[in-house]
């Protein structure tokens, strides 16, 4: 029955891959889900200014999610790749939704725990990133999924190139030159 | 600037970013000398690159990875969505945050239902979910939740609904012992909702406990009308693991589990299923996992509710009814809420005139009559406390016979006399279903017949455990992938029988070979990595991650830590993995001693080792050593011997009690 479960996941990273949309709504509940809990177990030991390793949290949930195989290195690339889409998603909703809260006389009823979320000046950050990002993906869709990865997924240079069966110094170039035209679009944009 | 430009922009880009910074410029000039607007974008982007310093290194995640960890940051900061202002969170679920908020302009509370991105953002299948809830908000009935409004607001979709102060069928099947009255009105409340919604054309589908309100003042409302078809996944996605995200099949009809088209029917047969849970407390069709439940929703009756001597009509008139609800064939179904709305009325006035009859209400579970098929709360509990003692005797038991095995390997069963491998595949079947029914009846547990596709997904784990080692040895990928699927195979043998399990996977990357992986991470690929990060919280500087008199300790904590997340970690297990050749035995030891403050350690730990250096033939015997005698509970049994395998439990060894072979 073991193998049931892990089929299925690699069947909808498959059917994502090959461009399937319903796919990435069936992994993202189970992935984000995934996430959460790692993430809470990591918090409820690491209680201040801790930062999570994005790479051991991702290689946790996908153990986990791939539980019944063997690791797969072709799945895992897809996962990765499903799972910085799913973040980026995430953060960015995140992001316009805080954006859009309003200020005004309740904000000093605002609990302790506003410290969790995410200031105004970095959900403006994510919001023109995830534009700036957009458009580069219009002139160059390679870079675009590089910063994605990297940025969003936490992957290292070499495991992008992994994922996007790519070498390691396009990945670099790739890279380098993605930075500069995001921070000068995003810069110029301000 | 089109995609070609950006190719030539790029082109410059990177031939200049090649050069050191001081030639740079010369090179723009040189190559733009035809170009001039060529050369000014490739300067600003140098000057782009030269100024974005640590811009975008730092994974977004590590800096932003309280959004993963607030549930309530809507409410915490005082939201407004639309008219509505957030007041407090009532619950999170598959569909998303639902709040109690405030409609400002007519001054009245809502319940808001925020639906996550990933629900809305398929445009497609946001139409379609609108246009359901848009049917259904047109509904008008007592006994439906009143929709107020289906909308958007700064790219937040959200449903606004009427707030209802009271509890769901769930909480007052778990909270209260319902009268036989009570629950008879719940049932026409219920019905008579489906009733209507079924006149105006609308299927739910997704009858079940949670999704019940009654109000304070008794009245019964229907929620999520329409939404359950947002969220609907096709019955092969939930007989998995992974589907059991997407909720519990136990309400789901037959056919909806077959993927077929469904009408009003199925909520017919969701009712039946909520009818039987409250007047029970037990699920008609129930199994371990969603596949078994599936399996017992397709093919099994569910258990008889018993009615004994002093039996009234009133609960005579419910089992039929919830008879003819569960009809696994729809044609042998109410045909219509409306018929069976009918039937629960004539209960509720054989019910008064019973009561006319008896003189006094009496309260379900204290109807003689209804001796049901349940196993009372109590009585489940004292399963549980006893399948735990007898999970420790088991283990002891197991220790026992290891040694016993041993000492006097004579006493094994006969086909204990051919190893694992000499055997047929049929022997090997017959092996694995024998050791799994023992351990099962060994756990208190009612025994197990396990079906032919459980079997043999046990046995293909098992076979790639006893598979030789490749010659050379094998790589590290393959000593992972070789002792990671045992690590759902134990945890889901334990969790079908209710005894939660932590695994935990390390990793100390202490073997000069694989320093590098904390850096490039190349070699713990899929599986957790002891990081520096990880190091530094229990105080190992990064720069002594070699060495094992820091480390072994340091994993020691970890490992327990990682246990005592679990709370009272007497209910529990916990397998670690451990893969390095050195140091093995000072984490054993350091585990050893902190177990010393916890008796329950000493019981409830295993160690499986992936030691890289023994996957050869000295591996084969001596990982026995180490393979724990959890594994053999989970599959092999007492019988570790037939596998070619000799394993000690590290409380065995904790105790001196197996000498090395």
């Amino acid at each position: 029955m073991m193998s049931l479960a892990t089929s299925e996941l690699t069947e909808l990273l498959s059917d994502w891959k090959h461009g399937d949309p319903s796919a990435l709504q069936k992994l993202t509940p189970m992935i984000y889900d995934e996430l959460r809990r790692i993430a809470h177990r990591y918090a409820s030991r690491e209680r201040n200014g801790h930062t999570l390793q994005t790479t051991a949290l991702v290689n946790e949930a996908y153990l986990r999610l791939a539980g019944g195989d063997s690791p797969d290195w072709q799945n895992r690339s897809h996962f990765f790749a499903v799972t910085a889409q799913i973040m980026r998603h995430i953060l960015i909703d995140h992001a316009r939704r805080r954006r859009f809260v309003k200020h005004g006389g309740e904000i000093q009823q605002v609990p302790l725990d506003e410290a969790l979320s995410m200031t105004h000046e970095r959900a403006a950050e994510l919001v023109a990133l995830n534009e700036a990002l957009e458009e580069l993906k219009t002139l160059d869709a390679r870079k675009a999924e590089v910063v994605e990865l990297r940025y969003f997924g936490g992957l290292s240079l070499t495991e992008t190139a992994e994922a996007l069966s790519v070498s390691l110094m396009t990945v670099r170039r790739d890279w380098r030159a993605a930075k500069a035209w995001l921070f000068r679009k995003i810069k110029n944009d301000s | 600037m089109t995609p070609e430009r950006w190719q030539e922009v790029e082109v410059v880009l990177q031939a200049a970013l090649d050069l050191p910074a001081t030639e740079r410029g010369a090179l723009l000039a040189e190559t733009c000398s035809e170009d001039p607007d060529l050369q000014r974008e490739a300067m600003s982007l140098l000057q782009a690159h030269d100024e974005a310093g640590d811009f975008l290194e730092q994974s977004a995640l590590e800096q932003d990875a309280q959004v993963l960890l607030s549930d309530d940051w809507i409410a915490a900061i005082a939201r407004e969505i639309g008219p509505y202002k957030i007041i407090e969170q009532l619950g999170r679920g598959g569909m998303g945050e639902v709040y109690l908020a405030r409609d400002q302009r007519l001054d009245r509370p809502v319940a808001l239902k925020i639906l996550p991105a990933y629900f809305v953002s398929d445009a497609d299948r946001l139409r379609r979910f609108q246009i359901e809830a848009r049917a259904a908000s047109g509904l008008n009935h007592s006994n439906i939740l009143t929709i107020y409004e289906v909308g958007e607001s700064d790219g937040v979709h959200f449903i606004a609904t009427e707030f209802i102060d009271g509890k769901t069928i769930r909480e007052l099947i778990r909270a209260e012992r319902l009268t036989l009255g009570e629950l008879i009105e719940i049932a026409i409340q219920l019905v008579s909702g489906l009733s209507a919604a079924h006149a105006a054309g609308i299927v739910h589908r997704d009858i079940k406990p949670e999704n019940v309100m009654r109000r304070h003042d008794g009245v019964v409302r229907i929620l999520d009308f329409g939404i359950a078809k947002l969220v609907e996944a096709p019955a092969s996605e939930m007989a998995t693991e992974v589907g059991a995200l997407l909720g519990t099949p136990a309400y789901v009809s037959p056919e909806q589990v077959r993927g077929q088209v469904v009408d009003e029917r199925t909520d017919i047969w969701s009712c039946g299923v909520v009818l039987y849970e409250m007047l029970t407390e037990q699920r008609p069709f129930a199994g371990d996992t969603n596949a078994d439940t599936i399996v017992a929703i397709l093919e099994r009756q569910p258990a008889p509710i018993f009615l004994s001597e002093g039996r009234s009509r009133a609960l005579r008139l419910i089992q039929s009814i919830i008879n003819k609800a569960l009809h696994k064939d729809v044609s042998e179904r109410y045909q219509t809420a409306a018929e069976m709305l009918d039937d629960l009325r004539s209960v509720k006035w054989q019910l008064e005139f019973d009561k006319k009859l008896i003189g006094a209400q009496t309260r379900v579970a204290e109807i003689p009559a209804l001796v049901t098929a349940q196993i009372s709360r109590s009585h489940q509990r004292w399963l549980a406390i006893a399948s735990i003692a007898a999970l420790a005797v088991m283990l002891l038991f197991v220790g026992f016979l290891f040694r016993r095995s041993i000492l006097s390997r004579t006493d094994a069963p006969a086909h204990a006399t051919r190893t694992y491998t000499q055997m047929s595949e049929a022997e090997q079947l017959g092996f694995v279903s024998e050791q799994e029914q023992r351990i099962a009846a060994m756990m208190g547990d009612r025994p197990v017949k396990l079906n032919d596709e459980a079997l043999r997904a046990i046995k293909t784990q098992v076979d790639r455990y006893v598979a030789p080692p490749r010659p050379g040895g094998d790589s590290l990928p393959a000593i992972y992938g070789r002792a990671a699927p045992y690590v759902s195979v134990i945890s889901k043998a334990f969790s079908a029988r209710r005894i939660p399990v932590v695994i935990g996977i390390y990793l100390p990357i202490i073997e000069s070979a694989y320093r590098p992986c904390y850096e490039n991470s190349i070699g713990a690929k899929g599986l957790f990595q002891f990081l520096p990060q990880t190091a530094a919280q229990y105080g190992v500087a990064r720069a002594d991650m070699c060495d094992v008199n820091k480390m072994a300790p340091a994993a020691a904590h970890y490992i327990a830590d990682r246990m005592a997340e679990l709370g009272d970690d007497s209910q529990s297990m916990t397998l670690v993995l451990v893969s390095y050749n050195r140091g093995a035995n000072s984490v054993l030891d350091a585990l050893r001693m902190l177990r010393e403050t916890d008796v329950n350690y000493e019981r409830n730990f295993w160690t499986l080792f992936a030691n890289r250096d023994k996957l050869d033939d000295t591996f084969r015997q001596e990982s026995a050593y180490y393979v724990p005698a959890f594994f053999a509970a989970a599959i092999i049994g007492e019988n570790p011997n037939t596998f070619e395998l000799q394993m000690a439990p590290l409380s065995t060894q904790a105790n001196g009690a197996v000498a090395r072979p």
